[in-house]
């Protein structure tokens, strides 16, 4: 595999979206080009951060009353 | 102060048979399988009417059309795609139209910038990004167009696969593929952009 097919795969191999037979070929190949090995790491831990900053907020306590109450009036 | 009740389909009959059994098994199966993607739904909805009042009425509303059509759910599939499609077509049908204008992207017209080749000698890991706060993040996603924003809020906020997120949104798996590569480029970049104004790195002239 040359560096522009892997970096075709990039976000789908950080998603976990690939057959294990390709995602095997990418790791190799990460592993014999820091460049490409770089690039990949920058945007893994990019999607680690994004991801860490969106997930945290939760439905409102009175949206979920006011659900409750709608549904099995309460 | 009530909330308006829509209107609610006719309770079966009390003496039916297993009447009584039946709405309580209905309810405790919905308190099980959909309420619990509440947060899910909120979320969602939020960044996709970009307000916390409608998100609210978005998701209230959602709720009560899966309730009345928890029976045609099929046990056992994807609870939270299947409610995520209902909120989906609740807000095109009715919210859209009085907040956003749905804009219809060019994706091929959009150049996907790479903010790594910008930073990888400074800071080859980003680490710029981690002082930028939540608010911040959540800021930059309501900038995105529509279909980029549903796409990262169905990937990277709740973690949906591929292959849910193209059931969701009606799109084939490979428009997934490459909405999402863009929106997160896009997301990249202004982030990057946010962290050079606020002088976390140092920025590259352009």
């Amino acid at each position: 595999m040359n560096c522009r097919e892997c970096k075709e795969h990039l976000f789908e191999y950080l998603d976990r979206e690939l057959t294990p037979q390709i995602e095997t070929e990418i790791r190799r190949h990460l592993v014999e080009c820091p460049p490409c090995g770089e690039e990949f790491d920058f945007d893994k831990l990019f999607l680690q951060f994004l991801q860490a900053r969106c997930r945290a907020q939760g439905a409102p306590l009175e949206l979920k009353r006011r659900i409750l109450n709608e549904l099995f009036d309460e | 102060m009530t909330p308006p009740t829509p209107p609610i389909p006719p309770a079966p009959p009390a003496s039916a048979p297993g009447g009584q059994a039946a709405d309580a098994e209905k309810r405790a199966s919905f308190e099980r399988e959909a309420l619990v993607h509440l947060d899910s739904l909120y979320r969602v909805a939020l960044r996709l009417t970009g307000n916390a009042a409608e998100a609210d009425d978005l998701v209230q509303e959602t709720m009560l059309k899966a309730y009345r059509a928890w029976h045609q759910f099929e046990r056992g599939t994807n609870a939270k795609g299947w409610l995520l499609t209902i909120l989906r077509h609740a807000f095109i049908n009715e919210y859209r139209r009085r907040t956003r204008h749905p804009e219809t992207v060019d994706i091929d017209a959009i150049e996907p910038f790479s903010v790594f080749q910008e930073v990888q000698d400074d800071d080859p890991q980003g680490t710029f990004f981690d002082r930028i706060v939540d608010d911040e993040v959540l800021r930059a996603i309501d900038t995105l167009p529509e279909q980029f924003r549903e796409t990262v809020v169905l990937s990277d906020v709740e973690g949906m696969s591929y292959e849910e997120i193209a059931r969701v949104l009606e799109v084939p798996v490979g428009t997934v593929k490459s909405r999402l590569f863009r929106a997160r480029r896009m997301l990249q970049q202004k982030l990057y952009d946010y962290a050079v104004g606020m002088g976390y790195i140092k920025g590259t002239s352009k």
